[in-house]
């Protein structure tokens, strides 16, 4: 038997309730992304990107539908179990760092592993800061550094756990250029040594990194396909 | 126990160490209360008490009482002096009483006393010549008065060892005379110094035989009251008994808020002081709970605007594998922490501020003693972390049940 796809998932439902209006949020996707794809997630605001990384991040629950993560049913996790299953099989890299103030970067990288029984948790911590160039600032307060330093303590903090995705919400949006690009070519090179990438976006351009886009709107796949023309971010420069 | 967790809410108090010092203040203050209440109340209590056993424990008292009054209530102190049933006689009749082994009678007054040094209005314990045989006083020059001069209304005078000083300077004042109200009496005896007994400082006084000082200064015919030194100890509640019968009987007394006396034993003393300082400590005790709930409320005010202030720190941490409970936990715990810190600096404070309050008195000429019982620090330490506990649960409760996705949304 073939090992089941990393992630799948089957007429996917998600609406909020404020008193008695039900608003739908996603209406009915199915998809699976295999182990080691960098998938971009597009669509304008409004379209459930964001929801669906949510849900697909176990940050939420699908009102109806089925997830199946690894082989495995997720729906209905309890909090403990979806707590250990961001702890354990996700990283996150959000469009605003979300770094603790006042503390190391070592720190803050190191915080994941906090909430787990990995054992050598410095020495973890200390190759995740390596893997994103950021060795030199191992000691400097997160306020020290700049933008592009931050959401790279951002990402070495989803690489610590060694989990099994990293979901990256509009990581590049708070960034001049040329970070962008930086983190951009980051993320190239974790995919490219097998980590699964779910980029979520609005811009088409940070998207052509990725391998394949899914297009939302309002809630519906309206596309999802290979990226045929994809950008690199490559020895400083951009190639099509 | 999860060690990490622990490191989690120290290291958070730490980088808000300005805020978290400023928050216990509440419970320092409480519990440095609690802790002063208690060694001074100790304090106070030995210096009673020592008070009370230099009079002895082997002895008697029958004194005037408002009838209807409690003994121990401001209206029998207000009016006792002015009870004048208790006589000269009845102090004999106690004598005769079984288990008694001796008794002096006593009246204070006072009067101007003249000398060639001095005039000033001073204390004058008139008494009999049995007084030297029960109390603690001692002749240090001359000899006190004998039944003899008592009964003969003598005007000798035994002069306490400051009164000696005032009215005679260094000179020996045997033989010589001071006049005393309108009488000049005959200095026969000073007495050793003794210092404070219950309050009165014995050394300024001037002792008179009893009926000497009654009919020939103060034109009365009463006494005070009574001491009555026992035989046996072991006996004190029987004769307590048998004395207040006795008095019921020379009074004509049958109903027992009619009684114009009261028969006191040192152990009756020593329990309604004991009552007195209870209720003292009780009374100081509540104040200070008081401010240890305000304490507590400035917690549950500071963990609620900290919960807030860090609603996208909980985001993350729960986005990172968080649990509702390790969140809950870390804040559960900076909130013990706090107050377990802030009871300790309460401690500290309040050993050392009971310190110098002992120091202070011991330097007023009290011996004080400085107690700090090992229970009360266990019970400041116990309240303090409890009062953490439950002032913290809320906003615990309330990071903890933060939902992720509004959390991470959250910007401060």
């Amino acid at each position: 038997m073939s090992t089941p796809p990393l992630i799948k998932v089957q007429n996917l439902k998600k609406s909020y309730q404020t008193d008695e209006v039900v608003t739908p949020v996603l209406e009915g996707l199915s998809f699976i992304i295999e182990k080691g794809e960098f998938v971009a997630i597009m669509g304008p605001s409004g379209s459930g990107k964001s929801t669906l990384m949510h849900i697909l991040g176990f940050l939420d629950r699908p009102s109806s539908g089925t997830y199946l993560f690894k082989g495995q049913e997720t729906s209905g996790f309890t909090d403990r179990e979806l707590a250990n299953i961001r702890n354990t099989a996700v990283g996150f890299v959000f469009q605003s760092f979300f770094l603790m103030s006042k503390t190391t970067v070592l720190e803050n990288v190191k915080l994941p592993l906090i909430y787990s029984a990995e054992p050598a948790k410095e020495k973890k911590a200390k190759a995740a800061v390596e893997a994103v160039g950021l060795t030199y600032r191992l000691n400097y307060f997160s306020s020290q550094l700049s933008g592009g330093e931050k959401q790279r303590v951002a990402i070495a903090r989803a690489l610590v756990n060694n989990p099994d995705v990293i979901f990256a919400d509009e990581p590049t949006g708070n960034l001049d250029s040329k970070s962008g690009h930086q983190i951009m070519e980051i993320l190239e090179k974790l995919n490219d040594s097998g980590k699964t990438i779910i980029l979520v976006t609005h811009e088409q351009d940070t998207a052509r990194h990725a391998r394949r886009i899914i297009k939302l709107l309002d809630g519906q796949i309206v596309d999802d396909s290979a990226v045929i023309d994809r950008r690199f971010v490559k020895d400083g420069g951009l190639n099509k | 126990m999860d060690l990490s967790i622990i490191k989690i809410s120290l290291s958070s108090l730490w980088r808000n160490r300005l805020r978290s010092f400023l928050t216990i203040a509440g419970i320092v203050i409480g519990i440095m209360a609690v802790i002063i209440v208690f060694s001074a109340g100790e304090g106070l209590r030995g210096l009673i008490m020592a008070q009370v056993e230099s009079w002895g424990s082997d002895f008697i008292e029958v004194e005037t009482k408002v009838p209807s009054a409690a003994q121990a209530s401001a209206e029998n102190a207000m009016g006792q002096a002015s009870i004048t049933t208790l006589k000269n006689a009845d102090g004999q009749a106690v004598a005769k009483a079984p288990n008694i082994k001796d008794v002096y009678s006593a009246v204070m007054g006072q009067a101007v006393v003249v000398t060639d040094q001095d005039s000033d209005i001073t204390q004058l314990w008139g008494t009999t010549a049995s007084f030297l045989n029960i109390d603690s006083g001692k002749v240090a020059l001359g000899r006190f008065f004998t039944d003899e001069e008592d009964e003969s209304l003598a005007r000798v005078a035994v002069l306490g060892s400051e009164a000696k000083v005032k009215f005679f300077g260094d000179s020996d004042p045997l033989g010589k005379s001071l006049k005393i109200g309108r009488h000049n009496f005959k200095v026969i005896g000073v007495m050793a110094s003794k210092g404070a007994i219950m309050y009165m400082n014995m050394d300024e006084f001037i002792y008179l035989p009893l009926t000497s000082l009654q009919k020939l200064i103060m034109g009365i015919d009463h006494i005070s009251f009574v001491i009555a030194k026992l035989k046996n100890t072991d006996l004190t509640a029987a004769t307590a008994d048998d004395l207040k019968i006795l008095m019921r009987e020379r009074h004509n007394i049958t109903e027992a808020d009619k009684e114009d006396f009261a028969v006191t034993t040192m152990v009756d003393a020593i329990d309604t002081l004991n009552k007195i300082l209870g209720g003292v400590s009780l009374l100081l005790i509540a104040i200070a709970a008081v401010s240890l709930i305000v304490g507590g409320v400035g917690i549950m005010n500071i963990m609620l605007v900290s919960v807030t202030e860090r609603t996208s720190e909980i985001g993350l941490r729960k986005a990172v594998g968080a649990s509702e409970k390790k969140i809950m936990l870390q804040f559960l715990w900076e909130a013990v922490f706090l107050t377990f810190l802030g009871g300790v600096v309460g401690i500290a404070l309040g050993i050392g501020l009971s310190f110098v309050i002992s120091l202070a008195a011991a330097s007023q000429g009290f011996n004080w003693v400085f107690v700090i019982k090992p229970m009360s620090l266990v019970w400041a330490v116990g309240v303090s972390v409890l009062i953490g506990l439950s002032f913290g649960l809320y906003p615990a409760q309330k990071a903890a049940k933060m939902d992720p996705i509004e959390a991470l949304r959250f910007e401060v």
